[in-house]
């Protein structure tokens, strides 16, 4: 019998958990902010590992998604299901069209110039009342097509699983293509890639708007979960989690960004337990949750590099080599 | 008339406090090449570290010393994890020094709570050109003047400031000469220390911090310090001059809660303006 590789066993795993996970949790709100998270860190970990792009404001585009989805089914009545297309079209759109002039920037600066894009979305989301204002926008009806409509929370949780591995499918097969290998090129060596053929600046530009595009999805879905969408929705804090979870799943790696969402937002929900038993003190959940992020991020970035997902597979497959010969990898 | 002189000074006393943050992420990159986004939280230790101190404990004087070197030690412990493990890219280190700036955001929360802290400045103001101006904003004013005299000296006179310098501008080069290029970056991270504790300890009096101000900071930091190049002192001294006036004109005479987004506006227009110039550097 042909050996199965290890790693079709763990999808299968992950889709079996993921497909059982909304019928037996209790708290589902968890599990859908999990993967929303996972689908906006996919893209962050497409952005930052394979085209070598920090991004310290990625919550930005889910703004953009989600103000998408609360302005055009409060105020203009458009179905939710030609909202939630649109989130992620709006969302890549923008990204495309400041793209140009930001994408300029490189290394720290663009770090720093996607953080203040992210704050400069939400004086725009606060100072215009179409898109809110200080108060937010309120009353987004819940999700549906046709005649069925979202009752409750289970529905929007598999439609999130839906979506993602959809996003995964996507991220999957523009990592494999030509295209794809034109942006790893990049990351290298910009220069080296632009001899080589890879036309550089459009190459970065579309990497960065599809990111962008998933932060936009997941934005809207959030929109219509919550069903509230206000500037304080996003915090620049909710930015850097992502960039924590992508670091320590493994920036450049399909499944990095789950598994490090996944890995963060147990781990979070866990200490968000301990910390509200009300015999402790109020400011112990914010301690640890501080010291959580920063602690995680310093011991992922010096001890793991390459983050959890590429260092297991490094084990697995040593472990499997060693155990009697050819494991495919 | 006195009301552009109002917004001027106070414009002015806000630059310092960007200019000072940013001299802290300058001398920091020019040798490390490293940007410390934990500059922020630096300043919030150093202005709350005074609070502390002076409540009872230290005279004034020495409690914003003892505050300052605080500071400065916290910058040494930072550069430690930032550059400490040989080989980490620049940019790794920026997300490290993120990660650093969150766990002295849960230090703060666990030694001084959630609420903003002041402690006792300068009272009391005085009149220039018929503006009221108070005294603690003209403090940040000389405070900051005289620091970046006291940096310029250092670098251009001292011993250690030469090697830093050095290090600086050809890292090979001054490995050659017997410089410990490794050694001069901490250094460097705990010099930082230093002048965002100082950063801190002036512009707490009159600006009340709480672990919340580090975003604030940094950003305001580092728009100084991009229209140095990253590199240049003076020019982030002029750059945070620039910003502060700017903002506070904008606060004057347009919304007074678009300060932030104005220098955040100018930083960006800056960075993309000279991206061709500032990757250069980066290169070099």
């Amino acid at each position: 019998m042909d050996r199965v590789n290890p790693r079709y066993v763990l999808v299968v795993v992950a889709a079996v958990a993921g497909c059982v996970a909304p019928f037996v949790m209790g708290d589902l709100t968890f599990l859908m902010r999990m993967l929303l998270a996972a689908i906006v860190v996919t893209g962050l970990s497409l952005l930052m590992g394979y085209a070598g792009q920090a991004s310290l404001g990625q919550g930005a585009f889910v703004a953009v998604g989600a103000v998408t989805v609360a302005v055009a089914t409060t105020r203009w009545g458009v179905p939710p299901l030609l909202a939630l297309v649109a989130a992620p079209l709006v969302a890549g759109a923008f990204a495309a069209l400041v793209g140009v002039p930001l994408l300029r920037l490189r290394g720290h600066y663009l770090a720093f110039g996607t953080l203040a894009l992210l704050l400069m979305v939400q004086t725009a989301m606060s100072t215009f009342d179409f898109l809110g204002g200080a108060f937010g926008i309120s009353g987004i009806p819940p999700f549906g097509v046709g005649g069925t409509v979202f009752a409750d929370q289970r529905p929007y949780v598999l439609l999130a699983l839906g979506l993602l591995a959809l996003v995964l499918f996507v991220t999957h097969r523009i990592v494999d293509s030509r295209f794809g290998r034109g942006i790893r090129a990049l990351a290298g060596s910009e220069t080296a890639a632009e001899s080589a053929g890879v036309p550089v600046v459009r190459a970065k530009l579309v990497i960065f708007a599809l990111s962008a595009m998933y932060a936009g999805l997941a934005g809207g879905l959030s929109a219509f979960f919550t069903p509230y969408v206000s500037p304080d929705s996003f915090p620049a804090l909710e930015s850097f989690t992502y960039v924590i979870m992508a670091v320590v799943g493994g920036l450049g790696t399909l499944w990095g960004g789950v598994v490090g969402a996944v890995l963060v937002s147990t781990l979070l929900q866990l200490l968000n337990l301990v910390s509200s038993q009300p015999q402790l003190p109020p400011t112990l959940g914010p301690i640890l949750q501080y010291a959580t992020y920063g602690g995680l991020l310093i011991l992922a970035l010096l001890f793991m590099r390459r983050g959890l997902v590429p260092a297991v597979e490094g084990a697995v497959t040593r472990a499997v080599s060693r155990r009697g010969g050819a494991g495919r990898t | 008339m006195t009301e552009l002189v109002a917004y001027l000074i106070s414009g002015i006393a806000l630059g310092s406090s960007f200019a000072l943050i940013g001299s802290g992420i300058v001398v920091v990159h020019r040798v490390t090449r490293v940007v410390n986004f934990a500059q922020g939280s630096v300043a919030i230790v150093g202005g709350m570290a005074s609070a502390t101190l002076l409540d009872g404990r230290l005279p004034h004087g020495l409690g914003e010393i003892a505050a300052v070197l605080l500071s400065g030690v916290l910058g040494l412990v930072i550069g430690l994890l930032a550059i400490g493990r040989r080989g980490t890219p620049p940019l790794i280190s920026l997300i490290v020094t993120l990660g650093a700036s969150m766990l002295v955001s849960a230090a703060i929360i666990w030694l001084w709570g959630q609420d903003p802290v002041t402690p006792p400045g300068l009272r009391g103001s005085v009149t220039i050109l018929g503006a009221e101006v108070e005294r603690q904003r003209l403090l940040v004013v000389v405070a900051t003047g005289v620091a970046f005299a006291a940096l310029a000296l250092f670098f251009s006179r001292s011993y250690l400031g030469k090697g830093l310098t050095a290090s600086a501008s050809n890292p090979f080069a001054a490995r050659m000469v017997g410089i410990d290029v490794r050694k001069m970056g901490l250094l460097a991270f705990g010099l930082a220390g230093i002048l965002g504790g100082l950063a801190g300890v002036l512009i707490a009096p009159s600006n009340p911090l709480s672990f919340y101000s580090d975003l604030p900071l940094v950003l305001g930091g580092f728009a100084a310090a991009v229209f140095g190049g990253l590199t240049s002192p003076l020019r982030t001294l002029l750059g945070g001059l620039c910003l502060g006036v700017a903002g506070q004109l904008t606060a004057g005479y347009l919304n007074g809660s678009y300060q932030t987004e104005m220098a955040l506006l100018l930083m960006l227009v800056i960075m993309i303006i000279r991206s061709r110039a500032l990757v250069q550097e980066e290169v070099k």
